[in-house]
């Protein structure tokens, strides 16, 4: 947990040394008053400060003892496997929705992944991918309204 | 007067066919979330904007204040029946409400549950349009100084909050603010941190933000555990025996005024005063021996006062702009994307559209009682559904939600991204509900301080010449000085008990 919170208060520390640096790219100040750079400047300034406290603070904290499972910060275990799952599956599934559209991408991406959680039954499966896919998308488009992406191999 | 005869008008809109289904809906689909443990009223609001795309500015609105308070109820039938709480504020419930249920009191215990929620929900709305309005008039004599105090306000309340976390909750702040900047700049049109990508010109949305903290990360963090099975428990009848409404009586009241209060002061999570209505009961029961064990008190005065909290927590925002919780956030969230702003010009530029809203709250509370007094048992088997649909079905809802706003499939990426970072930062227990305040509140609070100094030539000066501004921006500073010096026999509030 502390080594965690050292590694997130370290990345937090760079993103706000990172805009302080981009917010001086920006004018603070121009002839009407204070100017594009001028409240990300003082925000960022502030959170290099907090980081650095916080560094400080979580630094001098007593680690806590390693095995306890409470403290584990990555996925482990069958659990784990759940979590890649449902990732992995979510990032496909955007990446393929720009080529073969929402109803393809979610058909494919429901069905893996109520496999990968554990379902079992082909037919429900195939039940709950087709409605999830193609009866959402018939729903959003032509009851509520909401354009979803077609795919560019259909255009 | 004026408010008496906006509220019937209000009234007759909101009965019309059309926003009662919309409420409805909203209720139905607020307590089916609520109920599923995992899913939050934010999470759920969020991810259930998508149906109000194609929807009026009004019937948005309801349907979503209506998916918010009836989430806010069905965390009640989870805590009462499966000892899970199916939100947060609904943890409080299940000391005694679970209890019940042991005892073959469920039925009791949702019935009170109900009616404790109506009443509270009912009274804090009429206690809301008694508030509302005149606050809103006071906030129209505000300036941008005020405007910006009142901001940093808001969000150092919620920084407060955060007890031993303190400092964690200021960094996420800044970095939800600096997250805000990301775009166009507001004042005078400048792009800033954008690097070339056309999608960030518009800035990093809101609602894939939303989706991403607080939908995805709850469903990874709900995969990485073991499926919750439901204990069957035995639902005689759904209503409380005459007895037992005369014993809550009293808890109703007594949470009402509780939720009311606390509901009003931005950054109080629903957790607090449902935590503090049941301590009171307890504290001014005759018998508190029988709290823990099955009271019905503890459940009456904690619903009661969860419920009007909810509605309460409207108050900050209808007549401030304020959001005082990542729910109300969301709620903003949509205000927005329907063209309007929430504040005091809310009241003077869409009478029609606020008042209406308002009345559909009373209407919410009363559909939310005859739904969930004779449907509980219905509301019960939804527990039933397994983990796999449910995290498909809410997967596919925040892909829609998180492209349809903008048809951007970057969005997409964004809320998978906010996903990943939402469960590390719970699991590192960073406080989220400050980033969220501070990524809706960043642009309106940068337009207001650079709109302050540029009336000041750049001095910031300007907030000790006007003493409202400066009022309020020491606020923040009592409230983190008492924070950071507070004596060692104050106990820590932490974040994961506030939202």
């Amino acid at each position: 947990m502390r080594q965690g919170r050292l590694i997130a208060t370290g990345a937090m520390l760079a993103f706000c040394l990172f805009a302080l640096w981009q917010s001086l790219l920006l004018s603070l100040t121009d002839r009407l008053g204070p100017g594009p750079g001028f409240f990300p400047f003082w925000l960022a300034l502030i959170g290099v400060v907090l980081a650095l406290a916080l560094l400080f603070t979580t630094f001098r904290e007593p680690a806590a003892p390693a095995a306890d499972d409470e403290v584990r910060i990555l996925p482990y275990g069958a659990g784990g496997m759940r979590w890649l799952a449902i990732v992995l599956l979510m990032a496909a599934a955007a990446a393929a929705m720009e080529v073969v559209g929402f109803r393809l991408a979610m058909l494919v991406f429901n069905a893996a992944l109520v496999i990968a959680l554990g379902e079992r039954r082909w037919w429900v499966i195939a039940l709950f991918a087709v409605g999830g896919s193609f009866g959402v998308y018939y729903v959003f488009t032509h009851w509520l309204d909401v354009l979803l992406p077609d795919g560019r191999i259909w255009s | 007067m004026d408010a008496l005869h906006h509220l019937l008008a209000g009234f007759a809109a909101a009965l019309s066919v059309k926003y009662l289904l919309f409420a409805l809906v909203g209720c139905v689909l607020g307590t089916l979330i609520g109920v599923l443990p995992g899913l939050g009223p934010a999470a759920g609001t969020a991810i259930l904007i998508p149906l109000t795309f194609s929807l009026d500015a009004t019937g948005a609105i309801i349907m979503l204040s209506a998916i918010y308070y009836g989430a806010m109820y069905g965390g009640t039938i989870t805590s009462v029946l499966i000892n899970v709480p199916g939100e947060a504020a609904s943890v409080v419930t299940c000391i005694d409400g679970h209890q019940m249920a042991r005892q073959g009191r469920a039925g009791s215990a949702l019935g009170i549950a109900a009616i404790g929620s109506f009443v509270g929900g009912t009274l804090a709305t009429v206690a809301l349009v008694v508030v509302a309005m005149p606050l809103a008039s006071l906030a129209l004599k505000f300036g941008p100084a005020e405007f910006f105090a009142l901001m940093v306000a808001g969000l150092c309340l919620v920084v407060g909050l955060a007890g031993n976390n303190m400092m964690a909750a200021l960094l996420m702040t800044v970095i939800g603010l600096l997250l805000a900047l990301v775009g166009v700049d507001p004042v005078r049109g400048a792009p800033r941190f954008t690097f070339g990508v056309e999608e960030l010109y518009d800035g990093i949305g809101f609602i894939p933000v939303v989706m991403g903290l607080f939908g995805v990360a709850e469903l990874l963090l709900a995969a990485e555990k073991r499926q919750i099975h439901m204990v069957e428990a035995e639902l005689k009848s759904w209503m409380p025996t005459a007895a037992e409404c005369k014993q809550s009586v009293g808890a109703i009241g007594r949470g009402t005024v509780v939720g009311f209060v606390l509901g009003l002061i931005p950054g109080v999570g629903a957790i607090v005063p449902t935590f503090m209505a049941y301590v009171l009961e307890k504290r001014v029961s005759k018998t508190p021996e029988r709290f823990g064990k099955g009271a019905i008190e503890g459940v009456a005065s904690a619903e009661t006062a969860n419920n009007a909290y909810a509605n309460a927590a409207m108050v900050p925002l209808l007549a401030l702009g304020i959001p005082s919780s990542p729910t109300i956030a969301v709620l903003m969230g949509a205000f927005i994307i329907n063209g309007i702003t929430p504040g005091p010009f809310l009241f003077q530029e869409q009478p029609a559209l606020v008042w209406t809203v308002i009345a559909s709250f009373f209407v919410g509370n009363v559909l939310l009682l005859i739904l969930n007094l004779p449907l509980v048992g219905l509301w019960a088997k939804l527990l039933k559904i397994p983990f796999s649909y449910m995290c498909a079905g809410v997967l596919i809802f925040c892909v829609i939600g998180a492209y349809g706003l903008k048809q951007s499939l970057f969005d997409v990426w964004v809320m998978l991204g906010f996903g990943i970072l939402g469960y590390l930062l719970r699991k590192l227990d960073f406080p989220i509900a400050p980033a969220i305040l501070a990524l809706i509140l960043g642009p309106m609070m940068e337009k207001s301080l650079r709109t302050t100094l540029e009336i000041s030539g750049g001095s910031f000066a300007i907030f000790l010449d006007r003493p409202v501004a400066l009022t309020l921006l020491a606020v923040p500073v009592i409230v983190v000085g008492f924070l950071l010096f507070k004596p060692r026999s104050l106990a820590p509030l932490r974040e994961s008990d506030v939202e």
